[in-house]
C-alpha cells in the first residue's frame, strides 16, 4: 500500500442557508480554493470522489453528476459516497484507497451539502421539512413511520449509556455544549460561534430527551474539499503534506434493536481501534494532540471519547468534568468548534473536520492553533445510532 | 413580480405543489416586488413526490396479521432458534429459514427517548415516546411509540403490552404500546 497525503484543503462557510449558491456552486467554491492552497490546477486529477448526503437536500437524485459538469471535470472518473453523517469521512476513505491502491496519484475529495431549501409551508420553517428528509433514511418498513428523529436515535443510546453507567449527565452534556459553541468563536468558517453559558443550555427547549436544543449540531450548508496525492506527487508541492497513516471503519447492525446492545458504539469502537492498529498508536491520550469527533449531539461526543478509549467505559463525563478536552487540556476536542459550533454540511462535515486538523499540523489554524500538534484524529459517524463510523488519524510531515 | 403576476404565480405553484395559497402568499411574500438587485436570489415552491404501491414481501404476513387477526409475530431461526421481532424470512447468522411463531405481545422497555420537536408529518403529536421493545420470546428489539398519561414517567425496563390501533393501514404504526397494568 502505498503512502497517501492530504496535499490542498477548502473549505466555505458553513451556514444555516447558502441562498445565494446552489449545491454545484458552493462545491466549485470549495474546489477552486483547496486547488490553491495545493498549488495545482485541475488537470492534474486523476480521479474524484464526491460526498453528497441526501438527495432531498440538493432537490437532485444523483447531484454528482451535475458537481462534476459544473467542476468542468469530464470525463475524469468519479464515484459518489452516501453514509449519512458519515459521509464525509468515507468518502476520504475511498479517495484513500485510489491513491494508496496506486490507480490514481491524485484524487479530489468534494463534500457538499444543502439542506434549507426543504421548506414546510405548514408552520412556515425548514427544519420540520428537512428532519423528514433525513427520515426517509431511516428503516422505512419498521422504523420511520414511528416518528423516531435522527436526534431521537442518538438519545436513544444516549438513554440507554445514562442508564448502565450514570453519565453522560445533563450538565455533562451542557458543558460539551459551551465548550463546542465557544471554540467556534475562534472559527472563521462556523455557523454558531455563541458565548453560552451551562444555564443557557439546561434552559433550552427539549428537542428529544434528554436533549435540548443546544445539545442538538445545526443543519449547515456548504462544502469541503481535500487531495488526496502519492508520495511522489506530495513532494514536488510547495505545502508540507499531511500524511493518513491510519484509517479504519465499520458498519454496525442500524436497526439498533438488532444489536447486542444499545449504550455503546460498537463501529466507532472498531473503527478507532482499526485506525490506531495502522498508525501504531498504544495510548490514544498520550500519543494523539487533538481530535475532530462527530459531535452530532453533546451525549454523542462524551460517549465517542470512550469508543476512542480517551477513558475507560463510563469515564466520558469525568474528561468533560476535569477539562481533558477542553482548548487547553490534554486533548482538545472539537477546536472547530465541531458540529455544534461549527456545523453541519452532512456530506462536508467529516471533510471539514479533517481539514481543521490539516491546518493545525501545518501550524495554519491562526488563533485558535494548537501548539506543536503532531497527530490528530477525525471521527465520522453517521446513520442511525452511529451505524457507521470512519476514523482518520493525520500525522504531520517529519520531513 | 408586479402585484397581479405574482398573485397568479402564487396560486399556479400552490396548486402544483399541494399547499395552500396564503402559504405561499407567506413564503414569498419578498417576490411581490421585483428586487433592486437584479442578482438576488430567486427561489420557487417545490416538491418531490412520488406514490407507490409497495410490498412487503416476504415480511408480508406480519403485516397482514397485525391488520387482519390483531396478533404480533416473530420468526424463529430453524437452525439456532433466535426469534427475530422484527422478523425476517432468513436468519441473519445462520442464513436458515426462519418459521413464524406468534409471540403474545408483552415486553419490555430497553431504551426510549420523548419526541418534542419532529418531521412536519408528526411535529402534531408532539411530545410523544418512541422505545426499543424487547417483546417476551424474541430476542431482538422493534421500535414502538408508548402512549403514556404523563411522558415523563416512561423508564428503561418498563413492562410494556401491545395495543392495536382501530382503524389499521397496514403499516408498522398499526401497532403502539401501553404500560402493562
Amino acid at each position: 500500500m502505498k503512502r497517501v497525503a492530504i496535499a490542498g484543503i477548502g473549505t466555505t462557510q458553513f451556514r444555516s442557508r447558502w441562498i445565494e449558491k446552489t449545491y454545484f456552486e458552493l462545491a466549485f467554491d470549495a474546489v477552486r480554493a483547496a486547488l490553491d492552497d495545493a498549488g495545482m490546477t485541475r488537470d492534474r486529477i486523476g480521479c474524484v470522489v464526491y460526498g453528497i448526503y441526501n438527495d432531498f437536500f440538493e432537490r437532485q437524485f444523483q447531484p454528482d453528476l451535475f458537481v462534476h459538469d459544473y467542476l468542468g471535470l469530464a470525463p475524469k472518473p468519479a464515484i459518489r459516497v452516501s453514509t449519512g453523517g458519515a459521509t464525509g469521512g468515507s468518502a476520504i476513505s475511498a479517495g484513500f484507497a485510489q491513491v494508496a491502491s496506486g490507480l490514481y496519484d491524485v484524487c479530489l475529495v468534494v463534500g457538499v451539502e444543502k439542506s434549507a431549501d426543504c421548506f414546510d409551508y405548514e408552520t412556515g420553517r425548514s427544519s420540520p421539512e428537512v428532519l423528514k428528509a433525513i427520515s426517509y433514511t431511516a428503516d422505512m418498513t419498521y422504523e420511520q413511520p414511528t416518528g423516531r428523529t435522527a436526534a431521537g436515535s442518538f438519545a436513544l443510546t444516549t438513554i440507554a449509556h445514562l442508564e448502565k453507567y450514570g453519565n453522560p449527565t445533563e450538565l455533562q452534556m451542557a458543558k460539551v455544549s459551551v465548550k463546542n459553541h465557544t471554540n467556534a468563536l475562534l472559527n472563521p468558517v462556523a455557523q454558531s460561534p455563541i458565548a453560552l453559558t451551562v444555564d443557557d443550555v439546561m434552559k433550552s427547549p427539549m428537542i428529544a430527551y434528554p436533549f435540548k436544543r443546544f445539545d442538538n449540531c445545526l443543519y449547515s450548508e456548504g462544502s469541503a474539499v481535500l487531495i488526496l496525492v502519492s508520495e511522489d506527487v506530495a513532494r514536488t508541492l510547495k505545502k508540507p503534506p499531511v500524511w493518513i497513516t491510519g484509517i479504519g471503519a465499520a458498519l454496525d447492525w442500524a436497526v439498533i434493536g438488532n444489536r447486542k446492545d444499545l449504550y455503546s458504539f460498537e463501529s466507532s469502537r472498531i473503527a478507532a481501534r482499526k485506525a490506531y492498529d495502522m498508525a501504531g498508536i498504544r495510548n490514544p491520550l498520550e500519543e494523539i494532540d487533538l481530535a475532530e469527533l462527530h459531535d452530532a449531539f453533546t451525549g454523542t461526543e462524551l460517549i465517542a471519547y470512550e469508543d476512542c478509549f480517551f477513558c475507560d467505559e463510563g469515564g466520558g463525563g469525568r474528561l468533560i468534568d476535569e477539562g481533558v478536552v477542553g482548548r487547553g487540556g490534554k486533548l482538545p476536542v472539537n477546536v472547530s468548534g465541531g458540529l455544534i459550533g461549527c456545523g453541519h454540511a452532512v456530506g462536508a462535515t467529516g471533510i471539514m473536520q479533517a481539514n481543521e486538523i490539516v491546518l493545525h499540523l501545518r501550524d495554519e489554524a491562526g488563533r485558535r492553533q494548537i501548539k506543536n500538534a503532531k497527530t490528530g484524529l477525525v471521527q465520522s459517524i453517521g446513520g442511525p445510532g452511529a451505524a457507521w463510523t470512519v476514523c482518520l488519524v493525520l500525522e504531520r510531515d517529519k520531513g | 413580480m408586479n402585484k397581479q403576476t405574482f398573485l397568479k404565480w402564487a396560486e399556479r405553484n400552490a396548486k402544483r405543489i399541494g399547499v395552500k395559497k396564503a402559504q405561499v402568499l407567506r413564503a414569498f411574500e419578498q417576490e411581490m416586488t421585483s428586487p433592486a438587485d437584479p442578482d438576488a436570489p430567486f427561489e420557487i415552491p417545490d416538491t418531490m413526490h412520488i406514490n407507490m404501491r409497495y410490498s412487503y414481501g416476504g415480511q408480508s404476513r406480519f403485516f397482514r396479521e397485525i391488520l387482519e387477526n390483531r396478533r404480533i409475530l416473530g420468526a424463529r431461526c430453524t437452525t439456532c432458534s433466535k426469534v427475530f421481532c422484527p422478523p425476517r424470512t432468513h436468519c441473519p447468522h445462520c442464513y436458515a429459514k426462519t418459521e413464524w411463531v406468534e409471540l403474545n405481545g408483552t415486553g419490555r422497555v430497553l431504551s426510549y427517548t420523548t419526541v418534542y420537536f419532529a418531521t412536519s408529518s408528526a411535529i402534531k403529536n408532539v411530545p410523544y415516546i418512541v422505545a426499543y421493545i424487547r417483546l417476551d420470546g424474541a430476542d431482538t428489539a422493534i421500535l414502538s411509540n408508548v402512549e403514556m398519561k404523563d411522558v415523563r414517567t416512561a423508564h428503561v425496563g418498563m413492562a410494556v403490552q401491545v395495543k392495536f390501533r382501530k382503524q389499521r393501514d397496514g403499516r408498522i404504526t398499526d401497532i403502539y404500546f401501553k404500560e402493562a397494568s
